[in-house]
């Protein structure tokens, strides 16, 4: 069985000790968290958690039943990534080296990528895209030794079915 | 829904578990828990609060209670921090073979949480993987509906158990009004799913088109009280039943479509049967690893229809070609009234050669033995002729649990108390302490092997406190036996620290005061037997065995439940 990126939304209870139950389930399989995002979701009280870990689709599929399960949970899916809308934001610390007229167009040409702060002697860079643009756009800076820091969102999701949460 | 005035946090609590019907607490107090043990000084006329030697005898013994009451609540407490954690065990005991229970600890004032204050252990976050839920309550406001959804998820659905941590603080204030209201729905909880027409009704089509169909059943079917839904589905399409060692009492031992326990230590017939089956209808079971043997070779024929409360379950171990998603005894009385009468005398009629097998191979010795030894077998025949499969046969870990699971004789539901899924040592004297206070009425009898009895042993002093009519039976064979005979059978007989020296248990029960008899000769055992059940109160009975005797048919690790081994 393969392993691959699978990405699990839970809709549950905004109520203390929920993230760990769902944690505790991971790691009890031994399986890495790549991005763990909690926020509220559409509905007052309902979070909305989205949670990316590169295993087994078998593993994956005990994972979310189990998860299913918490007292708290309303409700919890797995997908892979081309099976639902996902984005990242990324903030990029960047030396303002990068503005020298050879490396500037490494942010100028990127699509979607706009400066929120001039530092000193930084910039910061936002961008929202795939993952894979994301870490693109980050391996170039670090390339050009002009990564100062790096912060990005984990996985921002859509569903494109209708998601029903029960009450 | 009861309404209380100028009530404190302790008498709260206390007030709540009276509106839930607990009757009776196993506990040990300590510093923090100290206010509600002084509230509890006054309601000793409406709690019974039985002081354990230990609090891992206080938990195990919420578990004998609960499992002998049929599925009742069983209630614990604990003090903060060491009285806490000693409960864990239990908790995660009770966790796998789905006990319901409500497990109160105290904890330290609010404002020293999180400061390493004197007795905190943060019991939230240690048991939150081995809870069905958990909660701190911090303050008296939270107190009436913490209970309330804790009793409500500990027994609804697939049972667990339930941590209520309670600050120190929260025990003591002071409120104006408090009304206790019983929970009965959550939104984000569904305890009684609704199953699948379609699947109910594509598995009422493959059991009408079996020809060796086969029920295995678990524990699900003694929680969901379905013993009967499933006789009447054996009877009308003719079909065995096998339990696994949790399902054990469910279905009469006389039972003629009864063939036994299946998995490691089961009977040819159950483990045979299982591989040749082409539909196993898997009631409230879960396909451990004990039970399925090498599962790439588990029922290689059968197609498995599995009803289970719990959809977690489904496909977990073994793939199963319907998933029922429903109570049981909800789902068995749609599919009764779907199935054909059938006839499979042929299918049935081979159990009987497997016990033929099986009776000379290994039952023979077991308990008709003439070696110069007593074997562990007979005592526990003995046993089951005395008491005509009456008795609650609570036991412990290892041999003595598998030959006692093997030989015991059951006629009612809710008569073999063990720790299936964790196999916890020490389980057995406890737990059979609280099954023997949740059923006054019937014999309950403690088998235990030497070096279980010595994990838990203090609570002879519970028994003996209390005049807890147990029977304690010890079978002794000077060995951790189940651990010696895998290093006989699999580790070149190196035995390593299996042997016991042990005291004399029969002058330990001397000195708690409970009458005693040793036995090691085979003439004086069923005499010795006959007393320790004629004598009115508890008893502890040593039985002297073959230190070298083994459990027998066994299964090897890797090996499929069919190769089973008979000896050595």
């Amino acid at each position: 069985m393969e392993n691959r990126e699978y990405i699990v939304t839970a809709f549950t209870e905004n109520q203390v000790g929920v993230l760990n139950r769902i944690t505790t389930i991971y790691l009890r399989r031994k399986i890495n968290i790549e991005s763990l995002r909690v926020a509220e979701s559409s509905v007052k009280g309902i979070s909305m958690f989205v949670i990316t870990a590169i295993t087994t689709e078998v593993q994956i599929a005990k994972v979310v039943q189990h998860i299913t399960k918490i007292i708290e949970v309303l409700d919890a899916k797995y997908y892979t990534s081309a099976e639902i809308i996902t984005l990242e934001t990324a903030l990029y610390k960047v030396s303002k080296s990068i503005l020298e007229p050879s490396t500037s167009e490494l942010i100028t040409r990127r699509n979607g990528a706009r400066i929120v702060e001039f530092g000193a002697d930084y910039i910061v860079v936002e961008l929202s895209g795939s993952k894979v643009e994301i870490n693109k756009f980050k391996d170039e800076l670090v390339d050009h030794k002009a990564l100062l820091q790096f912060s990005s969102s984990g996985s921002v999701i859509m569903h494109r079915e209708e998601i029903d949460i029960k009450y | 829904m009861g309404t209380y005035n100028n009530i404190s946090g302790a008498e709260a609590l206390l007030l709540s578990l009276i509106e839930e019907n607990v009757t009776t607490i196993f506990g040990y107090p300590g510093g923090t828990i100290i206010p509600i043990y002084d509230t509890l000084y006054s309601y000793s006329d409406k709690l019974t609060h039985i002081l354990t030697r230990h609090e891992q005898g206080a938990v195990h013994a919420a578990q004998g209670y609960s499992r002998a009451k049929g599925g009742a609540v069983g209630v614990c407490m604990a003090t903060s921090g060491p009285g806490a954690t000693n409960l864990i065990t239990g908790i995660a005991d009770a966790m796998v073979d789905s006990t319901p229970l409500v497990c109160i600890t105290a904890q330290v004032p609010q404002h020293l949480l999180g400061t390493d204050a004197f007795q905190e252990a943060d019991m939230i976050s240690m048991t939150m993987p081995i809870t069905k839920w958990n909660y701190q309550i911090t303050c008296i406001a939270e107190i009436g509906e913490a209970i309330a959804k804790a009793f409500y998820i500990a027994k609804s659905g697939r049972p667990g158990p339930v941590v209520l941590e309670i600050t120190r603080n929260a025990q003591v204030e002071i409120l104006e009004k408090y009304e206790y209201t019983k929970c009965t729905h959550l939104r984000s909880y569904n305890p009684e799913p609704k199953f699948d027409e379609d699947a109910l009704h594509r598995a009422v089509e493959l059991i009408n088109s079996a020809e060796q169909p086969l029920l295995l059943i678990g524990n699900g079917v003694l929680i969901s009280k379905c013993e009967k839904e499933v006789d009447a589905l054996a009877k009308k399409i003719h079909a065995p039943i096998a339990t696994t060692l949790m399902g054990l009492s469910a279905i009469e031992t006389s039972n003629p479509l009864y063939i036994g326990m299946v998995g490691m230590h089961g009977t040819l017939a159950a483990n045979v049967m299982t591989q040749k089956s082409d539909v196993i209808v898997a009631i409230g079971m879960r396909f451990s690893d004990r039970v399925t043997g090498d599962i790439k070779r588990f029922a290689p024929n059968a197609k498995i229809i599995h009803i289970d409360i719990d959809a977690s379950e489904f496909n977990k171990v073994v793939k199963c070609f319907i998933g029922i998603n429903s109570d049981a005894k909800v789902a068995l009385e749609s599919i009764i009234q779907l199935v054909h009468k059938s006839d499979h005398s042929e299918w049935l009629a081979e159990s009987a050669k497997h016990y033929s097998k099986e009776f000379d191979k290994v039952i023979k010795n077991s308990i008709h033995s003439e070696d110069e030894f007593l074997k562990m077998g007979e005592a526990i025949d003995a046993i089951a002729q005395e008491c005509g499969g009456g008795a609650i046969i609570v036991t412990d870990v290892g041999q003595q649990q598998m030959h006692a699971a093997r030989y015991s004789k059951f006629t009612n539901p809710n008569s073999f108390i063990t720790s299936g899924g964790l196999g916890t040592m020490g389980y057995g004297l406890p737990a059979a302490m609280g099954a023997k206070l949740g059923r006054p009425d019937r014999d309950v009898v403690a088998i235990l092997g030497d070096g279980g009895f010595q994990m838990t042993m203090q609570e002879l002093g519970t028994i003996a406190q209390n005049h807890i009519g147990v029977k304690v039976v010890i079978l002794n064979n000077s060995y951790l036996g189940m651990v010696r005979q895998w290093q006989q059978m699999f580790f070149d007989k190196r035995y390593s620290f299996t042997e016991l020296v042990n005291p004399e248990f029969t002058m330990i029960a001397a000195a708690y005061g409970i009458k005693s008899e040793k036995v090691s000769k085979r003439e004086q055992l069923k005499d010795a037997v006959k007393r320790m059940f004629e004598h009115d109160g508890s008893y502890l009975l040593e039985v002297i065995i073959d230190s070298q005797e083994n459990v027998f048919p066994m299964v090897p690790t890797g090996s499929a439940i069919s190769e089973q081994i008979c000896n050595i």
